[in-house]
């Protein structure tokens, strides 16, 4: 029997006009007057650029320009939060893949093929390619110069260590661990590697810019499109009213889209040529573009004679790759995210990014938290085996509960994180015990979003009682637009029906910091809100006055506004105000750091949280693992569109299959190995667990709208660490680097032998 | 990526096709594409001529011929056999592998013939092909030869045929007995994979012949030989046992690379466990 969609107006917009192919991704744009780039990228891993021969490239019938590291000299330098990397490569490259030159043509075809004929000459630079190289004594220095952008991009900077390939240090310390491990009753340490991950974002980087004269259009599938403003407004010299940045729907970031990506790239093809110029990335190229932090991680926990935890202390150095991006702050979080839900009265912290000749780190889904989570949870269970205590009993007696602070400067927990270990243990109870085949891990999670709290928002409402709302939180398959319609209906009591959301352009809609760091349900949510109650406020006003009535004795209905006895449509409360049927108010919302009392000031604005539960099998002679039934519980606050917050949350834990069992960036001496969709594995349909449960929290307790929290980045930490954990308890192996394949495995089944 | 400009023709008969693609080979067969077009866009093949054969009549046949052989025509994809009535009657294990062959849209437009010619190591189908000792019937300008598929594979990415030659058609004996096929997957391609054919005399009790093929270690599938000498003549209760003793030293005997889809070590050690798990299968009477 099929199933059929009663009411379409519950649909996401956005889903129907995807899987009717109507949805426009920047590959189905065309500006007129267009031409095509192609980069040549380097295939040296750390080298000194020569000379590089554009002449027979340039000579190919249909090749308008090339553009080349000379053109784009005198802009200088440009970064998020160091200020680190050319526009394209200018005398050297440090990471094979990095863009040296493009090629400009009418086609793409004939800007493919001349890219063939451009000729570099490169001299080999000594390499570091691994964190233990980079920070080797005597280690080539990837960058010899560092300007920091303090609150540029996210508040703070980094702290580069001059003469180093070190671009990051954070630091924090609670109480005395010495003293506090001295009279321990039992201390344990543990060390855990983290590989680079892509992104692979199905839609590949693809950005249109057109520069003309003083002013400058972009078409990217930007995450944060008023940092893309900002970066080029700086490093081209132009007015920030006169950069637009356009966002179509976009497929798939993760982060991989975050800050500011290849549209510096592009922008300066156009300025080259003053016309129009798309670069769209094969997924190839975009694997080469950016990546997630790999991750070297040392732990360690002392505990008293009763198992509390009196001192927790970790190193955590992240391979940053060729340029910093946000690794800085990426560092920075993975120190904060390897923290967890619990009691911690003496804490040391050191995190530091470190540059190598690999391909650039970048933001990715939950910053520093897999890489974090994976070493913390892991850790968690190695500690409770040594005192013999079971490790979920380990993890209670030692939570935090809501209300207490892990560390005196973040926020005091919003949850608890007991309920959610219930939820998951639950979801598996009505299931007989595990078998002796059939092992379970836990791991839990509680992260602390950067989820700065600048954001605007526009609702106008038109005489129809249609409703445009405006922002610049950009719609990348996670359903925010369709979040921001829902706000924006409710809070103006009319149909979902009745509200269409602008796709995002920086033109039209106001400022806001971006999408990521899971803040647009509550941030961007929060200004939508606003914006809809100062609508409202503005059409009763006009009611009001008008009509002569009470304010307090008027409410919005569907339709128009109730005054009592009778409804006055829209239509005729514009007409009557107006003289003429025409008109619209437009209602701002603005949400800064001092909105509600200031209560969004303090970091983080809610603790992002999730607790998984797997079941695994492992098929003892080949090492692989299968996973019948997995439990993801999330405490959300309140769910706004279920199918989507499912839907993200789901996302994210199949994310973190991949991250657990399949994914990694490989290289040799530096030079990619698998970047590529042949020889790089994501999870597919076939490999999610049977069972799954997804359990959302709804306690209405967050500070979002009706107390949404908000999602999309828990779900993907406990997963790696979980499976783990179950590997670990029922056979008695421990694996410390992922992913975790079947030859891994299989090897340290034989190791235990 | 796109690929450097090419010429395209589709011809309607084998002698016109193998024209166009010319003496010296400048042109290239095309049918399914799944290897071929990709290689091009990624620039690591060219060719100037694209000679489409999805136009000529009868290379898509699969039937039981007058010798009780089976045919297989090159162009069958792998969907094709996976749903032929003929193959799952007879060689069940090969409609089962054919139905698992990389992703969907492989198997709805790649070829068979597509799959051997591009001698890829790590393949399904000349590991099994292998097993059931099939013929390769290959068709030039000068005439028509055919290459047991034991000897097809010359190399990585390299087989016998003649770049100006067209593999026409596949045949094999109809098996008599079981034929059983295993692999151990790393992404979409196998890693190692074991085939294991075998026929039975004495009404079932004694294995009169058996052939044991391991694929993807090297450059192609390889016979298990001390373990196909083992089984001969044993009675099919002693199998495992016949198994266990040859396996060690037949496993040692094989060629292996370490390569990203695993250690030698490991790889070699998979190879005896796909084996016994095509034993279980032979004598569970499951997939035969």
């Amino acid at each position: 029997m099929s199933k059929t969609i009663d009411n379409m107006s519950s649909v996401r917009p956005d889903l129907i006009e995807k899987v009717t192919g109507r949805a426009e991704y920047i590959t189905d744009l065309t500006v007129p007057g267009m031409l095509h780039g192609f980069v040549v990228r380097s295939p040296a891993v750390h080298a000194r650029i020569v000379s590089i021969d554009t002449s027979a490239a340039l000579a190919s019938d249909g090749v308008v320009d090339v553009l080349t590291g000379a053109d784009v000299a005198q802009f200088g330098l440009w970064g998020l939060v160091l200020k680190d990397r050319p526009i394209i490569a200018i005398d050297r490259v440090r990471h094979v893949g990095e863009p040296i030159a493009v090629v400009i043509a009418d086609t793409v075809e004939i800007a493919e093929n001349a890219a063939e004929l451009v000729d570099v000459e490169y001299e080999e630079l000594p390499r570091a390619t691994t964190i233990r190289e980079a920070m080797a004594d005597g280690a080539p220095l990837i960058h010899a110069h560092h300007e920091n952008l303090q609150d540029f991009y996210f508040k703070g900077g980094a702290r580069p260590t001059q003469g180093s390939n070190v671009f990051h240090t954070y630091r924090n310390e609670v109480g005395d661990v010495d003293a506090a491990e001295a009279t321990a009753a039992y201390i344990h340490e543990d060390h855990f590697t983290f590989p680079g991950i892509s992104h692979f974002a199905l839609e590949p980087h693809t950005v249109i810019a057109d520069f003309k004269g003083d002013s400058l259009t972009i078409w990217a599938g930007a995450q944060t499109p008023t940092a893309v403003q900002k970066v080029l407004s700086r490093l081209f010299g132009l007015q920030l009213a006169r950069i637009r940045v356009i966002v179509p729907f976009v497929g798939g970031g993760f982060g991989g889209k975050a800050s500011v990506k290849i549209e510096p790239l592009v922008a300066a093809a156009s300025w080259k040529v003053q016309r129009p110029v798309r670069i769209a990335q094969s997924q190839v190229e975009s694997m080469l573009t950016c990546r997630r932090l790999g991750a070297d991680i040392t732990i360690r926990t002392a505990v008293d004679a009763k198992g509390r935890i009196v001192a927790k202390s970790a190193k955590l150095l992240l391979d940053g790759g060729a340029y910093s991006d946000t690794g800085s702050a990426v560092a920075t979080k993975s120190a904060n995210r390897i923290m967890g839900p619990y009691v911690m009265p003496n804490l040391r912290l050191e995190a530091q990014a470190v540059y190598t000749n690999t391909i650039p780190g970048a933001a990715f889904r939950s910053i520093g938290g897999p890489q974090a989570v994976w070493a913390k949870e892991s850790h968690m269970d190695n500690v409770a085996a040594a005192i013999g205590m079971d490790p979920s009993e380990f993890r209670l007696i030692n939570l935090a509960s809501r209300g207490q602070r892990t560390r005196p400067d973040l926020r005091a927990l919003d949850m608890d994180m007991s309920e959610l270990m219930g939820r998951v243990s639950q979801s598996f109870g009505t299931e007989a015990n595990a078998s002796n085949r059939k092992s379970r891990g836990l791991a839990v999670a509680a992260t602390d979003p950067a989820n700065t709290p600048i954001s605007n928002a526009i609702v106008r409402l038109k005489i129809d009682g249609s409703i445009l709302v405006s922002t610049s939180a950009i719609e990348v398959g996670q359903g925010s637009h369709a979040t921001m319609g829902r706000i924006a209906a409710q809070t103006l009591k009319q149909p979902a029906s009745a509200v269409t959301v602008l796709r995002t352009d920086t033109a039209v809609a106001p400022y806001d910091w971006g999408t990521g760091a899971s803040r647009s349900t509550i941030v961007v949510g929060l200004s939508v809100e606003k914006a809809a109650l100062d609508a409202a406020d503005q059409i009763l006003e006009m009611v009001a006055d008008v009509w002569e009535l009470p304010k307090e004795s008027l409410s919005l209905v569907e339709g128009g506004v109730s005054i009592g006895a009778e409804v006055l449509t829209f239509h005729e409360i514009f007409h009557r105000t107006l003289g003429v049927d025409s008109g619209e108010v437009i209602g701002r919302g603005a949400i800064t750091p001092r909105s509600k009392k200031g209560a969004l000031v303090e970091s983080p604005l809610f603790w992002e949280t999730s607790a998984g539960l797997a079941e695994i099998i492992v098929d003892e002679d080949t090492g692989e693992i299968h996973i019948p039934h997995y439990a993801s519980a999330a405490d959300v606050g309140r769910v706004i569109n279920r199918v989507a917050a499912e839907g993200q949350d789901e996302g994210a834990a199949v994310m973190g299959f991949g991250h657990a069992l399949y994914e990694q960036l490989e290289f040799e001496d530096g030079q990619p190995v698998n970047a590529n969709p042949i020889d790089y594995f994501i999870p597919r349909i076939s490999d999610v667990p049977p069972a799954f449960d997804t359990i959302l929290i709804e306690n209405g307790d967050g500070p979002g709208p009706g107390g949404a929290k908000g999602m999309g980045e828990g779900a993907i930490l406990p997963v790696a660490p979980a499976i783990a954990n179950a590997l670990f308890s029922a056979y008695g192996i421990r694996i410390t680097d992922l992913p975790m394949t079947p030859e891994k495995v299989w090897r340290a089944l034989q190791k235990r032998n | 990526m796109l690929p450097l400009p090419f010429e395209y023709t589709r011809l309607p008969t084998i002698d016109e096709a193998l024209a166009a693609v010319g003496e010296d080979g400048e042109g290239m067969f095309y049918s399914g594409g799944t290897e071929l077009l990709l290689a091009m866009k990624m620039r690591v093949i060219h060719t100037e001529r694209l000679v489409d054969i999805k136009g000529i009549a009868g290379l898509d046949g699969i039937m039981l011929n007058d010798a009780d052989e089976i045919e297989i025509g090159a162009r069958c994809t792998h969907n094709r056999i996976a749903g032929d009535a003929l193959i799952q009657e007879h060689v069940p294990a090969l409609s089962a592998l054919c139905a698992d062959v990389a992703n969907i849209r492989v198997r709805s437009v790649g070829t068979i013939g597509g799959n051997l010619c591009f001698g890829e190591p790590h393949a399904d189908p000349p590991t099994m092909l292998a097993v059931l000792d099939a013929r390769l019937v290959l068709q030039g300008l000068g005439g028509i030869r055919s290459v047991p598929a034991d000897e097809f594979i010359q190399g990585e990415l390299e087989t016998v045929r003649a770049p100006n030659e067209l593999l026409t058609t596949i045949v094999f004996p109809r098996p008599s007995g079981s034929v059983t096929y295993r692999r151990f997957k790393h992404g979409e391609r196998p890693s190692v994979n074991v085939a294991m054919a075998w026929s039975l005399a004495e009404r079932n009790t004694i294995i009169a012949s058996a052939r044991i093929r391991v694929g993807a270690l090297s450059f192609r599938p390889q016979a298990l030989t001390a373990v196909e000498d083992a089984l001969r003549g044993r009675s099919i209760v002693e199998a495992r046992c016949a198994v266990a003793e040859a396996l060690p030293a037949a496993l040692d005997a094989l060629d292996v690379n370490a390569d990203r889809h695993g250690g030698a070590d490991y790889k070699r050690h998979l190879a005896g466990v796909l084996l016994q798990r095509n034993l279980d299968d032979a004598l569970g009477g499951g997939r035969s």
